[in-house]
């Protein structure tokens, strides 16, 4: 029943040869020796690699980007392909979604390997916070991974039922085959039931990928750092996630092609298909290349100077210059070549697959020069310049960055594991879909399934979420006592009383009535809301520095032996805070004795207020003390900035995620557990009994 | 089918759907109540601010030496770190002093997965080496450089290890979280002065509580808060950036020092 071209396919699962077992000999060794290199730098901490200080991330971080990168190939030419209904992919889904897996199997983790204290991880799920970028990153990496292994999972069903048939596997791989299978007896009913699950699939790993992608972007946009400062990353990312990932199709065609004889398959026109798919995406890719930087390079901000010089004439221009070249223009120049000539068409799936050995490559050059760069030019460096006693300059290797032999290690142990288990993989199963190649001509179902979209939220009533700042301010009535010192000496004895009231504040300018006027109308609608949300706006416009601080008068009055209010003597005040005190100067009192002085600070609590008089020849000095009560202190509370600072979360900050992941989650339960799990014994029981 | 869909999700529904209503409220709560947690509760009802007078400081680095030793930071690291400023060769170089801005919106605090760095009622960011996973994201966020990593075991003394740590303090120090400056919250409580204020013997750094309205230097000459940020012209930080820094400074005018490259003579 199996026609040839299948028997050749299905050959690798039975027969392996020695080259096979020298490759993997070889990468093992590589996996293994970045393990080693793991383990050293659990061992002394993240010192053994080039980072410090000033350039905190580095080549584990790209690779993060990197490998989430590649993993779009699989997504793209399976859903998105599918989605068009594009009858040539048949051959190339399975090998494509493999990537995708695997790509991420070793990106995850890389954040992993990044961490400094790695034993804590669980920290992110028992105090995540859904205000950092990075926890974003966490919830949409491992929803694109599950997604992604039943994406894989789904479209080998029937391929597996297939294989569990086949005499001449171990018994316990045809049980193993047997039991992924679920029972699959390939009739129509579960067919159609299997097309809908994956076409509904399809859809929702197209969305999945770009919000993935986007959220990768975020870790960098979500700063304030000159370079990643960028609206344009999120884009920019699917584009470049899209380019490399298709490259990476291309390149394991091209492996799988010339390793395992799938002439028969993997045609030409597969290679000049994802050939032109290629063209496009490295013209779109240049266009937000070009976006990018020249929105910088023309406007020149002080700190984006340094970045731009670093980059196009710095230390990263020769890298710079050359990815470039090797990313864009040169896969470019070759496919296109490739393609419009017709003499050189024979050489398409070489040329093409030449082209993206440069793109792959090309792509992790490119996340290394959005990384790191970036973190060379910040707006205050770690380091200064001259020689400051007791605060040298870092020494050259803390403030420039070169990734040491662990990082190198790691990450090439990182790609031989991602090999290993692409390897592993073509051993186990058929890295081409039969079923689906089978039935080539036969009928495809239009995958236009409803999509299942998240369903707008309706946002309910504005949650007020504020925090009072302020009580009311007493009117302190208190009554100074003063405190009398006589002395016995030559000068006048003297005595300084003192009190103090709280006055009406002066009546605001008209700028200050004009500015409450707005601040008024703040107080409802969309607004408001946003602004509470994140902090535009402060959340109470009682907030203590808005309003004018009330005015307090202290009056310090002097007087003779007798009695008799002393004129023209200087007072001086000052006042007692925690840590020393506030000196208001000093001012003559008037014909009455009294000196007046008004202090209008933003002051909270109750202060003792010294008067002194320094006395002179004629009289002696004199001093007395009153407690001003300047109100009460605002209550405890946070700024008010806004939630993405605040150690909780709020419904607006949470549904949003909730809504979409929550949603693709349920979509996978839907399809794993009821369609495949409860729904297929179903349709096959009717199946049968219809028969 | 359509049936067999109902009785599905009756069957697979009906007390799950109950039970899961159930603790996603309990979840719910947890996650989006808005009480503060106790630990971003200050034992006192302070702001504290600190106020840096450029024309005072003659960049001679005291600040971080008392620093360094008082919390037995790490080598290579400085929680308060004196720059030049050389930006305009016109405007004529100065020094200044950057410890963390114990900002009020601060991108460190939005950026950390875990909560480990985060704002308190008394103003300050603080930082919590028993929760922090060294993901640096942080140091990524902070605009100032004020962070910094301990990238292996740091060095240890005998002193520093019989203390048992404190996020006030924030030693001992341990390897793989990040660390900052701190502001002494501790010794702030007490009155103290921090240690950076204490030892700036031109008296550049000035400190305290901003409901006092007032800030104190080492040589014991307070100031109103209010004033010299208003008349004294105070200024903060990259202030375009809206991280609202809770360390002001107040402009090199008529400097008192041999700014850098001057000959020390004036
Ligand atoms: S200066 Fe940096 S570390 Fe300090 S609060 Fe601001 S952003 Fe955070
Ligand atoms: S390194 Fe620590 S403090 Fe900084 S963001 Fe990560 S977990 Fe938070």
């Amino acid at each position: 029943m199996s026609s040839d071209r299948e028997a050749n396919l299905l050959r690798v699962l039975t027969h392996t040869s020695w080259r096979f077992y020298t490759c993997f000999g070889m990468l093992s060794a590589v996996a293994l020796w970045g393990l080693y290199g793991y383990i050293l730098q659990l061992r002394h901490g993240l010192i053994v690699t080039g980072m410090r200080d000033q350039i905190s991330w580095g080549l584990y971080i790209s690779n993060f980007v990197f490998f989430t990168g590649i993993s779009y190939g699989g997504t793209l030419i399976s859903a998105i392909l599918r989605v068009t209904d594009s009858g040539w992919r048949h051959p190339i889904t399975r090998l494509s979604e493999a990537i995708t897996v695997f790509a991420l199997c070793v990106g995850g983790p890389m954040v992993i390997i990044d961490l400094g204290r790695p034993d804590r991880m669980g920290y992110l799920f028992i105090h995540g916070r859904i205000q950092s970028a990075i926890l974003w990153d966490v919830i949409a990496v491992s929803t694109y991974l599950a997604g992604c292994a039943l994406y894989l999972y789904l479209p080998m069903i029937p391929d597996l039922a297939l294989l569990s048939e086949m005499k001449e596997l171990a018994p316990w791989r045809r049980k193993l085959y047997r039991t992924l299978a679920f029972g699959w007896s390939d009739s129509a009913a579960e067919r159609h039931l299997l097309e809908k699950c994956i076409s509904r699939m399809a859809i929702l790993m197209i969305m999945l990928a770009v919000s993935v992608h986007t959220v990768v972007s975020w870790i960098f946009a979500m700063t304030l750092r000159p370079g990643w400062n960028s609206s344009i990353f999120g884009p920019y990312f699917v584009m470049g996630a899209i380019y490399s990932g298709t490259a990476a199709v291309v390149l394991s065609m091209y492996i799988l092609l010339r390793v395992l004889h799938l002439e028969d398959y993997l045609k030409p026109v597969h290679f000049r298909n994802l050939g032109l798919l290629l063209v496009t995406f490295a013209l779109l890719y240049l266009y937000f290349t070009i976006n990018e930087y020249l929105t910088s390079v023309y406007k020149v901000e002080a700190p984006d100077r340094v970045l731009l010089h670093q980059l196009f004439f710095g230390d990263y221009a020769v890298m710079m210059w050359v990815t470039q070249a090797m990313f864009i223009a040169v896969p470019l120049l070759m496919i296109a070549g490739v393609l419009a000539l017709k003499r050189l068409r024979r050489f398409t799936p070489s040329v093409v697959a030449l082209a993206s050995v440069l793109i792959v490559l090309g792509a992790g050059a490119k996340r290394y020069l959005i990384v790191v760069p970036t973190l060379t030019a910040p707006f205050l460096p770690k380091t200064n310049r001259g020689d400051i006693p007791f605060n040298p300059p870092l020494p050259f290797d803390w403030v420039h960055y070169r990734p040491t032999w662990v990082e190198w290690s790691i990450t090439l142990g990182g790609s031989a594991a991602f090999l290993l288990m692409y390897m592993l993989f073509t051993k186990l199963f058929p890295m081409v879909s039969i079923w689906e190649t089978r039935h080539d001509e036969a009928q495809v179902e239009p995958a236009v399934a409803p999509t299942p979209q998240p369903a707008p939220q309706r946002l309910g009533s504005i949650a007020t979420t504020t925090i009072v700042l302020i009580a009311c301010l007493l009117l302190g009535a208190g009554h100074a006592r003063a405190d009398q010192k006589r002395q016995a000496k030559q000068p006048e004895a003297t005595t300084l009383s003192m009190e103090w009231k709280q006055v009406a504040t002066p009546p605001p300018t008209n700028d200050g009535a004009e500015q409450a006027q707005p601040s008024a109308g703040e107080g409802s609608g969309v607004d408001r809301f946003y602004g509470r949300l994140f902090g535009w706006l402060p959340v109470e416009s009682k907030d203590h520095t808005e309003s004018l601080p009330p005015t307090f008068v202290v009056t310090a009055t002097l007087r003779g032996a007798k009695g008799q209010p002393l004129a023209y003597q200087v007072v001086g005040l000052s006042l007692k805070t925690s840590f020393g005190k506030l000196d208001y100067g000093s001012r003559p009192t008037d014909a009455e004795g009294k000196a007046e002085f008004s202090l209008q600070d933003r002051r909270y609590g109750q202060y003792p207020v010294e008067g002194t008089y320094d006395g002179g020849a004629e009289f002696a000095a004199a001093q007395a003390v009153t407690s001003v009560d300047f109100g009460p202190r605002p209550e405890p509370s946070l700024p008010s900035q806004g939630v993405l600072i605040t150690p909780y979360a709020t419904a607006w900050i949470g549904l949003p995620f909730l809504g979409f992941f929550g949603l693709v989650w349920l979509v996978f339960i839907y399809i794993g557990v009821y369609l495949l799990w409860f729904r297929l014994p179903q349709v096959r029981k009717q199946q049968t009994k219809a028969t | 089918m359509s049936t067999s869909r109902r009785d599905f999700f009756r069957s697979l529904g009906g007390g799950a759907l109950v039970a899961s209503l159930a603790t996603a409220e309990g979840a719910a709560a947890q996650v989006f109540h808005h009480v503060l947690p106790a630990r971003s509760i200050a034992p006192t009802n302070q702001k504290w601010v600190m106020v840096i007078d450029l024309a005072k400081c003659d960049g001679c680095g005291k600040c971080t030496k008392a620093c360094n030793a008082m919390h037995f930071v790490p080598p290579m690291q400085q929680w308060i770190r004196v720059y030049e400023v050389l930006e305009n060769p016109e405007a004529g170089p100065y020094y200044m002093a950057r410890p963390c801005m114990h900002c009020d919106n601060p991108p460190c605090v939005r950026g950390c997965p875990v909560g480990a760095t985060f704002k308190r009622t008394d103003g300050l960011v603080m930082m919590d080496q028993d929760r922090c996973i060294g993901c640096r994201n942080c140091i990524a966020q902070c605009p100032y450089g004020a962070r910094s990593f301990n990238w292996s075991e740091p060095p240890h003394t005998p002193e520093e290890l019989s203390h048992k740590y404190s996020m006030e303090e924030g030693w001992p120090h341990r390897k793989g979280v990040v660390e900052k400056c701190d502001f002494c919250p501790d010794m702030l409580r007490a009155g103290k002065l921090t240690a950076c204020a204490d030892a700036c013997t031109m008296g550049a750094v000035y400190c305290g509580d901003e409901y006092e309205d007032a800030v104190t230097n080492s040589k014991g000459e307070t100031i109103q808060l209010s004033q010299v940020t208003k008349k004294g012209a105070g200024f903060r930080l990259l202030e375009e950036l809206g991280t609202e820094p809770r360390v002001y400074y107040l402009p090199p005018v008529n400097r008192k020092y041999a700014a850098p490259g001057e000959p020390k003579s004036s």
